[in-house]
């Protein structure tokens, strides 16, 4: 009887132990199957992607290699951009959608501006359209020359 | 016209000094003239000296006596002295040369306004207005002080003023939309009503372009008169140079020429033009082409090729643009694709404008440009779905591994609870 009237008190102390490890593994099993499915959810089935946020973007091309009087075009994220070095010398950069229907401009070295060649618009070096359709300015970037490297942003 | 926009008695017009020494030496107003007027207080004597507070010619220092001619100086009736060069109203002729006075001589006007044309006389001589006046003496053309609000004037910059963009079509609206006052002259008066419906009002009225046309754009301003049907494609063809272009060099321009039907004009209408669609291209039923060609005529083929070209060309790059956007929301990387696919939307834009040449050969070389931009787009997204689904797969590969092992786990715990329990029992 004695044994008996202690296996209770005996007992207590491995009960809460046990309640503990057993309330320990599962929630670890729980935090363990959220931890693999989670992933496997957001995997197939993605959040909703909007335009490209891309604010900046570093250029395939050293400074040393755009030679003035000459453009090219690159890309902004899903969009073109275009990069000018102007006869003077300056980099300037511009969104090379154009403002009228949404074609890619491009840099025309023998008239020395950008040109849109759908419909004949033209933009001067500061991207103002001077020149056909294009209702407004070619959106302008800024151009900042760091070491070898030619990054373009967004303007503030 | 006159009795209904130019206050009786006063017409200032833009423009004008009554002599050459006050031209030179400008007086501002408030002498005799503005005080007698604000003093008899007559609505019709009182409004125009108010108006004129607001005239750029005020803000120049020019008074009453510059156009009106007479002696501000002097008190009463004196001030009105025509031996003192009094007119009062100008006649519409003489408003014509009270205006070009000023206005038409280059070396006084530069010190106003340096880059102010002074053609304006000449050019209002070659104009409909110009000619009837001359001609016939019509009493109801406009003249200056009827587009320019008289005694107050203001710079066509000026939203207030009645030559600013946005109400150039009001200003000729005030006579031309006018029925009543048209009566006569055989011309249409749903012109304002129509072109307001245009897409060149949109542009200008909605998106806010102030160098969208309007009517002094087709017409001319000072010289405002119907564009010829020989040369509509010259007024047309100031910012749609490529199609005007196009259009002159086409088989059409001389046809149209036979016809007696102006270029443009024939197909986009003239004061409600609409946006240009695919639709107007073909022989369907908002087909222009279908309204002189038909389907068993070498025109009305080569109408039907043009629009299944662009039609193809469309679909292909909505079909690769589509893909890609999917392949995109499912986490591809896609952006160098559909960085590409925008030649497709150049190439659309293009034959769109190629059909003006009205040859099957133009329009396909750009179809054929973009359709082969927008097979490449396709393909690229194409292979990144075939990417993905080999992805998933190794995920569903992946699962299973991970599945079977948890079970392998469970099913082990279980065994080893089970065997302290048939020790006990044993």
């Amino acid at each position: 009887m004695a044994e008996h009237a202690l296996e209770p008190e005996a007992m207590e102390p491995e009960a809460t132990r046990r309640s503990f490890v057993n309330w320990l593994l599962g929630t670890s099993a729980g935090a363990f199957l959220v931890a693999v499915f989670y992933p496997v959810g957001r995997y197939l089935v993605p959040p909703k992607a909007g335009e490209s946020a891309a604010a900046s973007v570093t250029l395939p091309v050293k400074p040393a290699d755009v030679r003035p009087n000459t453009g090219q075009i690159f890309k902004f994220g899903n969009r073109p951009g275009i990069l000018v070095r102007t006869p003077a010398g300056e980099l300037r950069a511009f969104s090379a959608v154009c403002t009228h229907l949404n074609c890619t401009v491009q840099y025309r070295a023998d008239i020395g501006h950008i040109w849109c060649a759908c419909h004949n618009g033209h933009f001067d070096l500061s991207g103002q359209n001077i020149a056909g359709p294009p209702p407004r300015p070619l959106d302008s970037f800024v151009v900042n020359v760091r070491g070898t490297q030619i990054v373009v942003s967004k303007s503030a | 016209m006159t009795a209904r926009l130019v206050p009786a008695g006063l017409v200032l017009a833009a423009l004008a000094a009554w002599a050459g020494v006050a031209l030179a030496q400008p007086k501002p107003p408030g002498e005799s003239c503005v005080a007698c007027h604000l003093e008899i207080g007559d609505e019709r004597l009182v409004k125009p000296v108010k108006a004129f507070e607001g005239d750029i010619h005020k803000a120049k220092g020019f008074g009453c006596v510059a156009c009106h001619g007479g002696d501000a100086r002097a008190a009463g009736m004196e001030a009105m002295d025509p031996a003192k060069g009094y007119i009062g109203k100008p006649g519409r002729r003489q408003t014509i040369q009270v205006c070009g006075r000023c206005h038409s001589d280059a070396r006084f006007m530069k010190q106003y306004n340096p880059s102010l044309r002074v053609d304006q006389v000449t050019e209002y001589a070659t104009s409909v207005h110009g000619r009837r006046l001359r001609e016939l003496d019509d009493p109801k053309v406009a003249t200056c002080a009827n587009c320019h609000a008289v005694h107050a004037i203001k710079p066509k910059s000026d939203p207030a003023a009645s030559i600013h963009p946005l109400r150039v079509a009001e200003t000729c609206g005030a006579c031309h939309a006018n029925a009543t006052y048209m009566a006569g002259y055989k011309i249409p008066t749903d012109q304002l009503e129509k072109y307001r419906r245009s897409v060149h009002w949109k542009t200008m009225s909605v998106k806010g372009d102030l160098s969208a046309p309007t009517c002094n754009s087709c017409h001319g301003n000072h010289g405002a008169a119907p564009p010829g049907i020989s040369w509509v494609g010259n007024v047309c063809g100031q910012c749609h140079a490529v199609m005007a272009e196009l259009f002159a060099k086409s088989v059409h321009a001389r046809v149209f020429t036979q016809m007696g039907a102006p270029g443009c004009a024939t197909c986009h209408n003239n004061h409600d033009i609409q946006p240009a669609s695919v639709e107007m291209v073909g022989l369907g039923d908002r087909a222009i082409c279908a309204q002189c060609h038909a389907a068993d005529d070498k025109g009305g083929q080569t109408a039907t090729e043009m629009r299944a070209l662009i039609d193809s060309l469309r679909r292909e790059h909505a079909k690769a643009s589509a893909l890609l956007e999917r392949a995109e929301h499912a986490g591809m990387e896609v952006s160098q694709a559909r960085f590409e696919l925008n030649g497709a939307n150049d190439a659309i834009v293009k034959a769109r404008a190629a059909v003006h040449a009205f040859t099957l050969e133009a329009v396909k070389k750009e179809a054929d440009a973009g359709l082969a931009i927008s097979a490449k787009a396709h393909a690229r997204g194409e292979r990144a779905f075939a990417e993905l689904r080999f992805r998933r797969n190794g995920l569903a590969v992946s699962l299973a591994i991970i599945v079977v092992l948890i079970a392998g786990l469970v099913f082990k715990i279980r065994q080893i609870e089970r065997r302290p329990k048939s020790r006990n029992a044993g």
